[in-house]
């Protein structure tokens, strides 16, 4: 990941700019679409001076109609274009999630293989104290239907290379920015703080081993990838060496990296922000189990956010969405020093 | 452009209801399954679109699809091979008969009410941003347009000028639910105004009636006035699906409409009263149109199922798919 480039202090909305900006250059069927984002650049920013750069045909801002923007991205697909919609919140997606799981998500199973759907749903997840209607994540809920790959990436590096990926991608992609890191300066990442300017990919459905260790396997993704990786800074000056291994996507879910890393540790952890009844961590866990079989598993364990709709104030929102702190705390009960 | 004659256009009706009737033959034979949705009844509106259509213009339908189909040229006998689930249909059997996709022919369809004008809108953005006058269409039924998407999708075209078409079939009944109990205003049409769009409401029995105004509801969209809705009303001869028991319509009422208004037997007599064809004429064209998909059903029936062992295929493109969670 290292590219020898200087850290330019861009946020990580800047990154996801710029790749689409680079998108747009090199295949003229990349259009977006969506609330704000053209005149705007997008309520973070995320598509600044792109309608400048290529045209109001191509970058459009449209009315507050999801299900008909989102249904006109497929019918656009179907034309050969390659849309990036923008669900300006995920929680938003309730109003057009009919196009997204039987339309955009179906249309390449349903036509058995004869109709690509290259389109990407771009939308920002992530709790960030703004209550049960904004502040969800949802990328277990996305996952959960078959025909969309889902991508939540947690560094302006990997925001760049992913979202030059899914949009390269022939299939539909929904791409979940973190509300908490996008105006986050890249200076001020861990990790994948160096963001070239040229174009790259960051593969689709590859983890990565964000923090070598020897005593546990901490699988997240998204903005808890630097949460843990504070949290893991802590726990090894108390003596636990941890492994921080970030998803980068949940579908397709990497379970070979994970595996690998397990097999070696022996125990699991899966930190999500997502809602914790029949999701990420559920899937990871069992997945790990059905690869290494339940005796490679010293100990496993999950910390997710509980099955309760996020709450509006500060100290009750803190006291259910994993953060550094709660995630050391969830490390240290496993009681996981070698 | 010179649309079909009348008799053209009757006996495009004539092999539509037969293509129908040998998808009902698949029914108790349990060749097909899940909610069969058959147009009969309403062919004179799909018929209407022959000749005013072209390969360019981009079609989207419905559950009830097979006439909209057949009108936009999709190949009949893949299309019924799909309809009978097997490997030589249109999408390989994976699609069935509420999914029948032709990307060459901008034909799809989508087995939800109301789904189909947000994709019909990037189609028609598509040829806005390209600068062809082709134009799309989307079909939805009178339960279909109280959706939200029908409001989205016409306010879009409306403020953006998209070449988007409407073409309501208002055949009176959203499953069991009837029209007058489910709807603000007498016309479905008359809501054009609000998107500044041409509308126009139409006796879908009339083949040529219909024909005429949806060439002007097309003709208003190529020529780049914004969208148009076109709102025939019809009525559906069988329940909503094969199976339903269709309780909620009076038995009298069904019988007396299908005896006095199917379209079929108004466009025959029409065509007699004129004396466009002979009566023996007529039935020497049905007789062969009932012959060749007679035919066509025998070779259908006799084509492969799909290969269990692709059932997993297709979610991903290429390799994706033996990498992802399936």
């Amino acid at each position: 990941m290292n590219t020898g480039t200087a850290v330019r202090n861009i946020n990580v909305s800047q990154s996801i700019a710029e790749s689409l900006r680079l998108e747009m250059e090199r295949d003229s069927r990349v259009l977006v679409l969506g609330e704000d984002v053209g005149l705007q650049g997008g309520v973070f920013g995320s598509t600044r001076g792109l309608q400048k750069a290529f045209g109001r045909d191509r970058v459009r801002d449209t009315p507050i109609s999801e299900m008909a923007f989102t249904g006109m991205a497929v019918g656009l697909a179907m034309e050969g274009y390659r849309p990036v919609v923008e669900i300006m919140f995920v929680d938003f997606v309730g109003v057009c999630l009919e196009q997204v799981y039987n339309a955009a998500a179906k249309i390449r199973y349903m036509t058995g293989g004869r109709v690509a759907m290259p389109m990407v749903i771009k939308t920002a997840g992530g709790c960030i104290g703004s209550a049960a209607q904004h502040s969800q994540c949802l990328w277990g809920t996305f996952a959960h239907l078959p025909g969309l790959k889902v991508v939540a990436p947690s560094s302006p590096y990997d925001s760049k290379g992913l979202m030059a990926a899914a949009v390269e991608s022939d299939d539909p992609v929904v791409f979940i920015e973190h509300k908490g890191l996008l105006l986050q300066k890249a200076g001020s990442f861990a990790h994948g703080a160096e963001v070239p300017r040229e174009r790259y990919t960051v593969p689709l459905g590859q983890a990565a081993v964000v923090r070598p260790g020897t005593d546990l396997t901490l699988v997240t993704l998204s903005a808890t990838v630097g949460e843990s990786l504070a949290a893991a800074g802590e726990l090894a000056a108390e003596g636990v060496d941890v492994e921080v291994v970030d998803l980068r996507s949940v579908v397709p879910l990497d379970l070979d990296t994970v595996a690998a890393s397990v097999a070696r540790t022996g125990r699991l952890l899966v930190v999500d922000e997502d809602y914790l009844g029949f999701g990420l961590s559920g899937e990871v866990v069992t997945g790990v189990i059905e690869r290494l079989g339940p005796q490679a598993l010293r100990q496993v364990a999950r910390h997710g956010t509980p099955d309760v709709p996020v709450p509006a104030a500060i100290t009750l929102e803190q006291a259910v969405v994993p953060r550094r702190a709660s995630i050391g705390q969830a490390v240290r009960a496993m009681g996981a020093a070698s | 452009m010179d649309g079909p004659t009348l008799v053209e256009r009757y006996f495009a009706m004539v092999r539509m209801r037969r293509f129908e009737e040998a998808c009902l033959a698949g029914v108790p034979t349990r060749e097909i399954h899940g909610e069969l949705h058959i147009g009969i009844g309403q062919e004179a509106v799909a018929a209407a679109m022959i000749g005013t259509l072209r390969d360019d213009d981009a079609l989207v339908s419905t559950h009830r699809n097979h006439l909209h189909a057949l009108a936009k040229g999709v190949p009949a006998q893949p299309m019924l091979a799909e309809i009978y689930e097997r490997a030589t249909g249109l999408c390989g059997g994976f699609g069935g008969h509420m999914h029948l996709f032709d990307l060459e022919r901008r034909f799809s369809t989508t087995g939800i009410v109301g789904s189909t004008l947000p994709v019909a809108l990037g189609h028609a953005y598509a040829a806005r941003i390209e600068g062809r006058d082709s134009v799309a269409v989307g079909v939805t039924g009178d339960g279909g347009a109280n959706t939200g998407g029908f409001h989205e999708s016409l306010n879009m075209a409306g403020a953006w000028r998209l070449p988007l078409v409407v073409l309501i079939e208002n055949n009176e009944w959203a499953i069991s639910v009837p029209f007058e109990e489910s709807t603000a205003t007498p016309t479905l049409a008359e809501r054009a105004a609000a998107y500044g769009a041409w509308g126009r409401r139409v006796d879908g029995l009339d083949v040529e009636a219909v024909a005429e105004a949806f060439g002007e509801a097309v003709a208003h969209a190529r020529a780049g006035h914004g969208p148009a809705v076109l709102e025939a009303t019809c009525y559906r001869f069988r329940g909503h699906y094969e199976g339903d028991l269709d309780l909620y319509r009076p038995a009298g009422e069904k019988d007396r409409r299908r005896q006095e208004q199917d379209p079929l037997s108004l466009t025959r007599e029409r065509i007699l009263a004129r004396g466009a064809a002979t009566g023996a004429e007529l039935d020497a064209g049905e007789e062969e149109a009932a012959a060749a998909i007679a035919a066509m059903l025998a070779a259908v029936r006799a084509d492969p199922m799909p290969d269990p062992a692709t059932a997993r295929d297709h979610v991903f493109a290429g390799a994706a798919a033996q990498k992802g969670l399936i």
